[in-house]
């Protein structure tokens, strides 16, 4: 696997008078493969929204580079319009910015925009859509009328559709109801699989970036705290507390048995392997778990 | 970028100026007003210019900051300007080009009115610099209270409550407004180039989130409102009240005497 996306010493400062000038982020580097699933984990105010917001060029290094496809994505500022259809950005709350007549016009917004027309968007549309789980019959429908979570895979679709390599959302499920997070989950697994595509995911649930992310970034005032593989990550468990983060509950359900004496390994952080490591444990030893 | 737009341009710093009594500004300003355009000679105007300068230098606002609301409307000065040189026929030919004769009347005319604008700017901004948004609308809810005398009464309260709630949502739109262009810009949004109907069709992903946005901002607000068990001005009291102080009387005297003086020059020259 090749770096698609590569980090080099990124330092970003927000403008203003010498009291509020300060290093949203300072001195990050880091690389994500193809395919891969990132997690970036962190306090609200730690810099991860404005990190982020480099990746795609919104936003243009204080000091350091931006390399997508090993190409500086700031060579030639012009054309920083077609990284941001390589790199696709879901922003926080994105149903906010759907404004189409109909769910078909919204969803083709971005795809317009990167110039295609005809049975060639057309196509496009229709494929995320099924990839999704979209039903046609939401096409015709104003996208106001729809509930809350639909609204959000509708606006996640609409980048989506630009068929980015790079696909990055920014609390994908923030403030969504149990079957609106699932959904919105499956949708970024599919996309993930059906394109090898990269995402990057901003999250403050432990529990979804166990299961979802192959690798994690850890951000604390604005400086690279930890990067490493998920359960790398999880088992520095009193650095995350450090920081004022935390492990997965199930992990802190399994240091507690282990507490108790029960033999319990530490790498647990999802649900699914717990159920299949206390269930080993009952069929061996036959202790109460 | 957005975030520069200044609203309400109060300028902290404490001085006499920005102690007095925000009702006081407002009425001396219009008093101001009238005595600078009341000002027929060059004698009255200076009074006041006297004047305008010794409130500029108390009010500790950088001259830098005057200036630049100056510039804003430099057009409109050099317009005038031009226009009025050119106008009066009084006094001596200074030269004569095709049909326009530019006499000595026609430039003490347009120095005149030049400084007249310059003036007004200068005091209006004098008030904006030195008064904080919701001191402003506070006082102009004191102000119209007279009104209720003619059962305007709900609608001076209504006035301010609105002026203070558009004042304070100015910046939450700007941070709103930001983050709208940022996501469709991610969406491949062109906003930089291209003629101007194609600039003004590429707003439109972004006026209409924002307009639904204003409107959600404005349900959830009233909810809040009501919860709290808001029901307009009625039995309201405020936790600032406006006294009038020693300065306040003396702003008054000052002013006044200044003003009078360019009516005895009017008389006398």
């Amino acid at each position: 696997m090749s770096k698609v996306l590569e980090i080099r010493n990124l330092t970003h400062t927000y403008s203003g008078n010498s009291t509020t000038k300060r290093d949203a982020v300072s001195n990050i580097t880091f690389s994500v493969d193809g395919g891969e699933i990132l997690g970036i984990i962190g306090h609200t105010g730690s810099g991860k929204s404005t990190l982020v917001q480099h990746l795609n060029g919104l936003l243009k290094p204080t000091k350091g580079t931006v390399l997508f496809e090993e190409k500086d994505i700031w060579l030639e500022p012009k054309k920083i319009r077609h990284i941001r259809s390589k790199v696709g950005l879901v922003f926080q709350y994105p149903e906010y910015q759907l404004f189409e007549e109909t769910v078909y016009m919204d969803i083709a917004y971005g795809p317009k925009n990167m110039g295609l027309s005809g049975d060639e968007l057309r196509v496009r549309v229709e494929e995320i859509c099924k990839l999704l789980g979209i039903d046609e019959d939401y096409f015709e429908k104003s996208p106001f009328d729809l509930s809350g979570g639909e609204k959000r895979r509708v606006a996640i679709a609409g980048v989506m559709a630009m068929r980015p390599k790079v696909l990055i959302l920014d609390e994908p499920i923030a403030g969504l109801d149990p079957k609106g997070r699932a959904d919105v989950i499956k949708m970024i697994e599919s996309y993930n699989k059906a394109y090898n595509a990269t995402v990057i995911i901003i999250s403050h649930n432990m529990e979804d970036m166990a299961v979802l992310a192959d690798k994690l970034i850890v951000m604390n005032k604005g400086a690279l705290a930890m990067f490493g593989k998920t359960d790398e990550v999880f088992l520095k468990a009193d650095l995350l507390r450090q920081i004022g983060l935390n492990v997965p509950i199930v992990t802190r359900v399994m240091a507690a048995l282990k507490k108790k004496g029960i033999d319990v390994p530490d790498n647990i952080f999802t649900v699914d392997d717990a159920v299949k490591c206390l269930c080993s444990i009952k069929k061996g030893g036959g202790k109460d778990a | 970028m957005l975030k520069d737009i200044t609203f309400g341009q109060y300028y902290r710093c404490n001085s006499i100026i920005h102690r007095l009594d925000p009702r006081i500004k407002i009425l001396l300003l219009i008093v101001v007003f009238i005595f600078i355009f009341l000002a027929q000679g060059f004698a009255g105007l200076l009074v006041m210019t006297l004047f305008i300068t010794i409130i500029i230098l108390l009010t500790k606002v950088p001259i830098k900051l005057f200036l630049k609301n100056l510039k804003s409307i430099l057009p409109i000065i050099i317009f005038t300007t031009l226009i009025n040189l050119f106008y009066s026929k009084d006094g001596i030919v200074l030269f004569e080009i095709w049909k326009l004769k530019l006499t000595t009347g026609g430039v003490e005319r347009a120095v005149f009115l030049a400084l007249r604008i310059i003036l007004l700017i200068i005091v209006g901004s004098v008030l904006t610099y030195t008064t904080t948004p919701n001191d402003l609308t506070d006082a102009i809810e004191r102000l119209l209270s007279p009104l209720k005398f003619i059962g305007l009464k709900r609608f001076v309260h209504v006035l301010a409550m609105m002026m203070t709630i558009a004042l304070r949502f100015i910046p939450t739109l700007i941070e709103e407004t930001e983050k709208i262009m940022n996501a469709q810009k991610a969406r491949g949004a062109n906003l930089e180039e291209g003629n101007i109907f194609e600039r003004i069709k590429a707003l439109i992903p972004i006026l209409i989130p924002l307009l639904i946005s204003s409107v959600r901002h404005a349900y959830e607000l009233a909810e809040a409102m009501e919860c709290r068990c808001y029901n307009g001005g009625e039995g309201r009291v405020r936790m600032k009240k406006l006294r009038l102080h020693i300065s306040d009387y003396l702003s008054c005297v000052v002013c006044l005497i200044f003003s009078s003086s360019v009516v005895v020059f009017n008389i006398l020259i």
